[in-house]
C-alpha cells in the first residue's frame, strides 16, 4: 500500500518535472505579461517603462474616443467579411480536394502554399495587384478604382487578401475531418437513393462539424486580432487609414508611435474581452449544431 | 550524491576562476559600442572611429547599425535595463524624451560651441537648454526637379528668383506639354507643408514651443496654399501618394518636382544610375507675399552623438565624443559623403563628394542662411499622429481648412499642456 503511494507520488513529481518547461514558459511569456498588461491598462505610462497607477482613466478616455469605436466597428466588420465566406470557401475546397480528381496532391499543395509565404510578402504582392495606377487588376479591366484608398473599399480589399491567405490552411484542417468520415455511411446513403447534395448536408456536414467548429473559433480569433496584413497594406499616409484601422492597428499606433502604453493596454484588454465574449457565445451555440457522435 | 555536489562545486569554482582570469588578463583596453541607424553612413562613421583609435590604441569602437524602425524600440529597452550603447546617434524627435528624463550625459564641457550654429546647438539640447549631445550634422530641404521635363515644356529651371507663382506656372506648363505631374505636394511635414508655413511667415509652434500656432494668419496662408495645390490637375492627390511616394514617382519620371532632404541625394544618385544627369536640385521657392518676413525658409534638422548618463567609461567616451565634434572628426564625416558636418566652415567637404556627379548641391548649403529649426517640443510624439490624421481629413474634404487647423491647434495644445503647464 505504502509502496504504491510513494510510486504514484514519484510519478506525479516526474510528470510535473516533464511539463515544467511548458508551464514555466507559459507563466513567464504569457500569463505574467498578461497580468502586467491588465495592471498597465489602469496606469498612466511614463517614459522608459515606468507606470503610475491612475484607475479607470484610460478606459474612460477610450470609451469616449470615436476613433476607438470606429476601430471596434472595423474589426467586427472585418470578421463578418472574412469568416463566413472564408470558411465556406475552405469547406468547398476541402470537399473538392477530397474527391477523386486528377492531380489531387498538386492541388492540395497549391492551396496550402499561401500559408507558407510570409504575411508581409503576401501583402506586398497584393498591394501591387491593387495599385490604382499600375496594378494588374485595374489595368486588366481598364478601371481606375482606388482599392486601397477608397474608404468604402479598403476593408473589403484587406478581407479578400485575408480570405485568400487562409483558405489553404482551413481546407487542410477540414480535409482531415472529411477523411475521418466512414465510407460506409455514403454507401448506405447510396443504397437508400440519397442525392449527392442530400448526402453532403445529412452526412458530410454533421460529421465534419467538430472540425468546422475548431476552424470557426480559430478564424474568428485571428480576424479579431488582425494586424500585420492591415499594417502592411495601408500605410500612414493613406487617407483611408481611419476606415481600415482595426483594434490591433490602433493598439500599435498608441503603444509604439504615440508611446502611450497604458492607453494601448486598455485597448488590448478590451480586445481580449471581445474575443472572450465571442468565444463563449460560440461554445454555447455549438450545442445546437456540432455533432460529436460518430 | 555527495560526489555530484563536489563535482558541481568544483566546476563552479573553475568557472569563477576562469572569469576572474578574464578580468585579470585585461590590459587596460576599453571596448566601446557605437550605435547608428543609417547603413549608408557606416563607412563614414567607421573612418571617424579609426582615426580616433589610431591615436588611442587602448580604445576599441565597434559600429553597430540598427535600422530606423527598430532603433528607438531597442534604445528605449536598453535604457530601461541600463545597457545603453556607449555612443549613439540622437534624433531631434527623441532627444527631449531622453534628455528631460535624465538619461543622457551632459556634454556642455566638450562641445566647442563657437563652431556650431544656434540651431545645431539647440538640436542637441534638452528642454533645460543644456547640451546633451555633440552636434553631428545638419540638413536642409531642397526642390528636386527633372530637367528633361522642363526642357520639353520650354520652362526655365528653378533658381533663387522663384516664388510660389513660378512653381504653379511651371507645373501647369509641364503638365500641358508632357502630361506628367508638375510639383508633387505630399502630405509630409518636414518634406512638405512645414516649409511653406514658415515661408508664409507662420509657424507650427509658438516661439517658446509650449503651444501650437496653427491659427496664425501666416500659418493658415501656408497651409491653404499647400493643401490647395492638390486641386490642380498637375498635382497628384493623397490617394496617389498612399501607393506611390513622390520620390518613386519622380524617379520613374511621372512627375517633375518634389521636396527632398539633402541626406537622400547621394543614395538617389547611386540607386537610379539611369536618371543621373536628368535631374538637379534648387533652393525652395519663396512666398511672394508673406504675412511677415522675407518669404524664404527651409526646414533644417540635425543629429547629435550622445552617451548615457550612467556610462561606466564616461571619461573615455566623452573624449571620443569630443573628437567626433572636433574639426578633424567632422571633416572625416563630411568627406565620406555621409552628411553635412554641423561644424561651421566644413560644408564644402560634403559638397565636394558630389564633384563626380552632374548635380549642383551647393543650394543646400546656401539655404542655411534662412533655415528654420525642425519643429519639436517634448509632447511631439503625442501630437504628431493627431496632426497628420487631421491633415488627411482636410485633404479628403472631411474637414474644412479652418476646422482642421483648429483641431490641430487643440491637439498640440492638449498634449503640450501636460509638459509645459507649470512653466506657463
Amino acid at each position: 500500500m505504502q509502496k504504491t503511494s510513494k510510486l504514484s507520488r514519484d510519478g506525479a513529481v516526474w510528470g510535473l518535472l516533464m511539463v515544467a518547461p511548458t508551464i514555466i514558459g507559459l507563466l513567464v511569456l504569457n500569463i505574467w505579461p498578461f497580468i502586467e498588461t491588465i495592471y498597465m491598462s489602469f496606469s498612466k505610462s511614463l517614459p522608459f517603462g515606468e507606470f503610475e497607477f491612475e484607475g479607470l482613466d484610460n478606459y474612460i478616455e477610450m470609451f469616449q474616443n470615436p476613433e476607438f469605436w470606429k476601430a471596434t466597428g472595423n474589426t467586427i466588420l472585418f470578421c463578418i467579411l472574412t469568416v463566413p465566406v472564408g470558411i465556406f470557401l475552405a469547406l468547398l475546397v476541402a470537399v473538392l480536394l477530397n474527391s477523386k480528381i486528377r492531380g489531387r496532391t498538386t492541388f492540395r499543395a497549391i492551396f496550402f502554399l499561401p500559408m507558407v509565404v510570409a504575411p508581409a510578402a503576401v501583402a506586398m504582392v497584393w498591394k501591387w495587384i491593387f495599385n490604382t495606377q499600375y496594378g494588374i487588376l485595374n489595368t486588366a479591366f481598364g478601371q481606375n478604382v482606388g482599392w486601397l484608398t477608397d474608404p468604402h473599399l479598403v476593408l473589403l480589399t484587406c478581407a479578400v487578401v485575408q480570405i485568400w491567405s487562409n483558405i489553404g490552411y482551413d481546407a487542410v484542417l477540414l480535409l482531415a475531418g472529411l477523411q475521418n468520415v466512414s465510407q460506409t455511411l455514403y454507401e448506405a446513403a447510396d443504397l437508400d437513393g440519397a442525392s449527392k447534395v442530400r448526402q453532403f448536408f445529412s452526412i458530410t456536414l454533421p460529421m465534419v462539424s467538430p472540425t468546422l467548429f475548431v476552424v470557426l473559433i480559430m478564424r474568428l480569433m485571428s480576424s479579431l486580432k488582425v494586424f500585420d496584413l492591415v499594417y502592411m497594406m495601408v500605410d500612414d499616409a493613406n487617407p483611408a487609414l481611419n476606415d481600415a484601422q482595426t483594434l490591433m492597428s490602433l493598439f500599435y499606433r498608441e503603444s509604439f508611435i504615440a508611446g502611450d502604453k497604458g492607453y494601448a493596454s486598455a485597448i488590448v484588454v478590451w480586445t481580449v474581452l471581445l474575443i472572450g465574449i465571442v468565444t463563449v457565445i460560440q461554445f454555447v451555440g455549438q450545442k445546437k449544431w456540432v455533432n460529436y457522435e460518430v | 550524491m555527495n560526489k555530484l555536489h563536489r563535482f558541481a562545486a568544483g566546476a563552479l569554482a573553475a568557472l569563477l576562476a576562469a572569469s576572474l582570469a578574464g578580468c585579470a588578463a585585461d590590459d587596460g583596453t576599453v571596448d566601446l559600442t557605437f550605435q547608428i541607424w543609417d547603413v549608408a553612413q557606416r563607412d563614414g562613421m567607421q573612418a571617424m572611429c579609426d582615426a580616433y583609435t589610431a591615436q588611442h590604441p587602448d580604445v576599441h569602437i565597434e559600429v553597430q547599425v540598427i535600422n530606423w524602425d527598430e532603433y528607438w524600440t531597442k534604445l528605449e529597452a536598453a535604457t530601461m535595463s541600463n545597457k545603453m550603447p556607449d555612443i549613439f546617434w540622437m534624433h531631434t524627435n527623441e532627444i527631449l524624451k531622453y534628455a528631460d528624463n535624465g538619461k543622457l550625459a551632459d556634454c556642455s564641457d566638450i562641445v566647442e560651441t563657437e563652431h556650431f550654429s544656434d540651431i545645431s546647438l539647440s538640436n542637441a539640447s534638452g528642454s533645460d537648454g543644456v547640451l546633451y549631445g555633440v552636434p553631428k550634422d545638419k540638413d536642409t530641404v531642397g526642390l528636386v526637379y527633372n530637367k528633361e521635363m522642363f526642357d520639353a515644356a520650354g520652362v526655365a529651371y528653378p533658381d533663387e528668383t522663384w516664388t510660389w507663382d513660378d512653381l504653379v506656372e511651371a507645373s501647369e506648363k509641364i503638365h500641358d506639354a508632357t502630361g506628367n505631374y508638375g510639383y508633387m505636394a505630399y502630405a509630409d511635414d518636414q518634406l512638405g507643408y512645414w516649409n511653406f508655413v514658415y515661408q508664409a511667415g507662420g509657424s507650427i509652434l509658438t516661439p517658446d514651443k509650449t503651444r501650437g500656432n496653427f491659427l496664425d494668419p501666416g500659418t493658415r496662408k501656408g497651409m491653404e496654399f499647400y493643401i490647395g495645390l492638390q486641386q490642380n490637375d498637375w498635382c497628384p492627390d493623397q490617394n496617389y501618394f498612399a501607393e506611390t511616394s513622390p520620390g518613386t514617382a519622380f524617379f520613374s519620371e511621372k512627375g517633375a518636382m518634389f521636396l527632398e532632404g539633402n541626406w537622400n541625394i547621394l543614395a538617389e544618385l547611386q540607386n537610379y544610375p539611369d536618371m543621373v544627369g536628368k535631374w538637379d536640385v534648387a533652393v525652395l521657392p519663396a512666398c511672394p507675399d508673406p504675412v511677415s518676413g522675407e518669404g524664404r525658409a527651409t526646414i533644417s534638422n540635425g543629429l547629435s552623438y550622445a552617451t548615457g548618463a550612467n556610462n561606466p567609461h564616461l571619461d573615455i567616451v566623452k573624449d571620443v565624443l569630443k573628437f567626433f565634434g572636433s574639426e578633424e572628426g567632422q571633416r572625416i564625416q563630411g568627406e565620406s559623403g555621409a552628411a553635412i558636418p554641423a561644424y561651421e566652415g566644413l560644408e564644402d567637404t560634403w559638397v565636394g563628394v558630389f564633384d563626380e556627379y552632374p548635380i549642383d548641391v551647393q543650394c543646400f548649403i546656401d539655404m542655411f542662411d534662412y533655415c528654420i529649426q525642425s519643429v519639436n517640443n517634448a509632447a511631439r510624439p503625442e501630437w504628431k499622429t493627431d496632426v497628420s490624421d487631421t491633415l488627411l481629413k482636410i485633404y479628403t474634404g472631411e474637414l474644412d481648412l479652418d476646422t482642421g487647423l483648429a483641431q490641430m491647434q487643440e491637439a498640440v495644445d492638449t498634449a503640450s499642456a501636460e509638459y509645459y503647464e507649470e512653466d506657463a
